[in-house]
């Protein structure tokens, strides 16, 4: 606790900075949810089949892409963190370079890839694998290939650091007694690094709730999450009292999600 | 309906007759000049509407003031009233859909247009609004692929698109109430001057028919344009602008304009815009028949200035949507600007459904 009160002075600017550019706005946001003087923004929000039915959605697309990228990531920033230097260059200017590119091109860009007479398919009717094109764009496969490219560095990131800040002794040491390579997975890796797979897969969860280019473009108009509706409100229909409402569902949302995971992660804490 | 607002049947019947309307007094200028900002901002939907925009408006304004023309993007109602709201306008003019021109009128967040400053003598009477430019006419129509539907056996008629036996193959329509519900009524029988008001059961009954044949719901303008290229649908409907882009490319692609849903592109000056008399020139610059003229033949889009259709190539003008105005309908603004929250309710409800 003593290094926390030490190290309070220098983050004071960061607070205040979050202070007034996130948590002020956010408090102004629930402010207008509430601004009829009543609930009844959080009725309709959590009353209407509709909502409820797209929310529900949205929290299972983010699991979804969450497990993809878990299943993807893992043992990407785990080859990352343990392969010799100029592999390791490579795979990170293969994980990072997409970061620094639109997600809207991105998303255009696997149109051209996975669409009826798209270059995956061309090649898959050609090598005679498949003889009707598969439905690859425009439903949920189509969304979930896409936000697991874009949110892929999320998960690898963290990762990649559990997996150096590893004790390289403790490997040695199982190897020493004679420690199978699956074993020291198991006993040592997954344990040691479980703090890198918690916070890839909370960055991943929590982002991908908020989707909202990708699951529009590659869901062909069938996927709809959470995100495209609190648009709709604030853009089109103009009731920013009921977007922020169902912005406040959401955040609440998503901090339960953390708030759980956080227990799950530390039994001993939760004690 | 308030007759101040925009107003759209009556005007295209008077564009369809240009030459009785055009005789009237030019604007009176001369009075002084405020300073000359080093920019103005045009907030705009971007894309090609922007390329075509400089080339035919703010190019030569740049040239005529040597004010820089800023550009943003894209279109957002619910900036523009953040920015209102908060006293901190950025924008000097800004693009605006038409049911939100009517609402912005309403909330108080746009500023009146100075018609000393900008001409509009020669616009259909009922298109000059006292505070909404009219800036372009466009469509939404069928897009098909010619090498599918070759020698005119392409559907004609939204009965004809509803007809998967007839005329099979996949389609896409836009993810959005607007046009589709009319498309369904009047696919249903309605005669297209009687789909307002809207009648919500009848349409989502029809919509119900069509909605495992329809692949892809688009969101974005250019999507359908793309879907029809790659030939991910053989039909889809769409704003006959992006059509027109890929047409004139040379893609195997042609419009059909029978029953299309005409609207009208449309600037404001946002309540506190900070250089209001620039854009008032701006505005004025967008109402010179020669240059709405370059920017008809760009995107397809027609200016309200009768006179424009005089400079505009005989090739270019089979593609304007002001042609077959009598075979189309206008979508009603003020009819959405009502009933738009509910209309979009029930189509997310029913785009959840279960086909």
């Amino acid at each position: 606790m003593s290094s926390t009160s030490k190290g309070f002075l220098p983050a004071i600017p960061a607070l205040v900075l979050l202070g007034v550019f996130f948590l002020y706005p956010v408090i102004r946001m629930l402010g207008f949810s509430i601004e009829t003087g009543n609930l009844d923004w959080y009725a309709k929000a959590l009353g209407e089949g509709l909502y409820l039915q797209v929310f529900w959605n949205t929290f299972q697309i983010a699991v979804f892409v969450t497990f993809f990228c878990l299943l993807l990531g893992y043992p990407l920033g785990f080859l990352i963190a343990t392969t010799t230097p100029f592999w390791a260059t490579m795979g990170f200017i293969f994980v990072l370079l997409p970061l620094w590119t639109s997600v809207l091109v991105r998303t255009y860009a696997w149109m051209v890839l996975l669409g009826r007479n798209g270059v995956f398919n061309r090649m898959l009717i050609d090598a005679g694998i498949v003889a009707d094109p598969l439905p690859l764009l425009h439903n949920l496969t189509g969304v979930l290939i896409g936000m697991v490219h874009v949110l892929l560095p999320y998960m690898v990131l963290p990762v990649y650091g559990a997996v150096k800040r590893l004790d390289p002794s403790i490997v040695a040491a199982a190897q020493g007694l004679g420690a199978s390579s699956w074993r020291i997975f198991w006993r040592i890796y997954l344990p040691l690094t479980l703090n890198g797979i918690f916070a890839g897969s909370v960055i991943v969860f929590v982002l991908s709730l908020g989707f909202y280019i990708t699951p529009a473009l590659l869901g062909g108009g069938r996927v709809m999450m959470i995100a495209v509706l609190i648009e709709q409100q604030v853009r089109e229909t103009l009731n920013w009292q009921f977007a922020a409402a169902l912005s406040a569902v959401l955040l609440g949302f998503t901090l339960a999600v953390y708030a759980l995971a956080q227990r799950a992660m530390r039994p001993e804490a939760a004690r | 309906m308030d007759r101040k607002y925009i107003t759209r049947r009556e005007t295209m019947a008077l564009l369809g007759s240009a030459a009785a309307v055009g005789m009237a007094s030019g604007p009176a200028f001369g009075q002084a000049e405020p300073p000359k900002p080093a920019s103005i901002v045009v907030n705009h939907s971007g894309g090609s509407m922007g390329t075509a925009m400089r080339k035919a408006f703010f190019a030569t304004y740049e040239k005529k003031y040597g004010i820089r023309v800023v550009e943003t993007s894209p279109a957002d109602f619910g900036k523009l009233r953040a920015m209102v709201d908060a006293k901190n306008v950025e924008w000097d003019i800004t693009e605006i859909g038409g049911q939100d021109a009517i609402r912005a009128t309403k909330l108080d967040l746009i500023e009146k247009i100075d018609e000393k400053i900008v001409d509009r003598s020669k616009y259909p009477e009922k298109a000059r609004s006292p505070s909404v430019f009219a800036s372009s006419v466009y469509t939404t129509i069928i897009g098909y692929r010619t090498d599918v539907f070759k020698g005119g056996t392409h559907p004609k008629s939204w009965a004809d698109w509803w007809d998967v036996k007839k005329f099979p193959g996949a389609r896409s329509m836009r993810n959005h109430p607007t046009d589709n519900l009319e498309f369904a009524l009047i696919a249903d029988g309605v005669p297209k001057d009687k789909v307002y008001p809207i009648d919500f059961d009848r349409a989502f009954k029809k919509l119900d028919q069509i909605k495992p044949h329809v692949t892809v719901w688009w969101s974005t303008g250019q999507q359908p344009a793309q879907l029809l290229l790659d030939k991910e649908v053989v039909l889809a409907t769409g704003w006959n602008g992006r059509f027109y882009d890929i047409i004139k490319k040379g893609a195997p692609v042609e419009i059909e304009w029978n029953e299309g849903a005409l609207k009208q592109g449309s600037f404001v000056i946002p309540k506190g815009a900070k250089n209001p008399y620039w854009a008032n020139k701006m505005l004025h610059e967008m109402s010179v028949p020669q240059q709405q003229a370059i920017y008809a033949s760009e995107l397809g889009y027609p200016g309200l200035n009768l006179e424009s259709l005089n400079f505009v190539d005989a090739k270019v003008k089979p593609y304007l949507p002001t042609l077959y105005v009598e075979k189309q309908f206008w979508i009603d603004d003020a009819w959405y600007a009502e009933n738009g929250a509910k209309a979009q309710e029930l189509w997310n409800a029913w785009m959840l459904k279960k086909a």
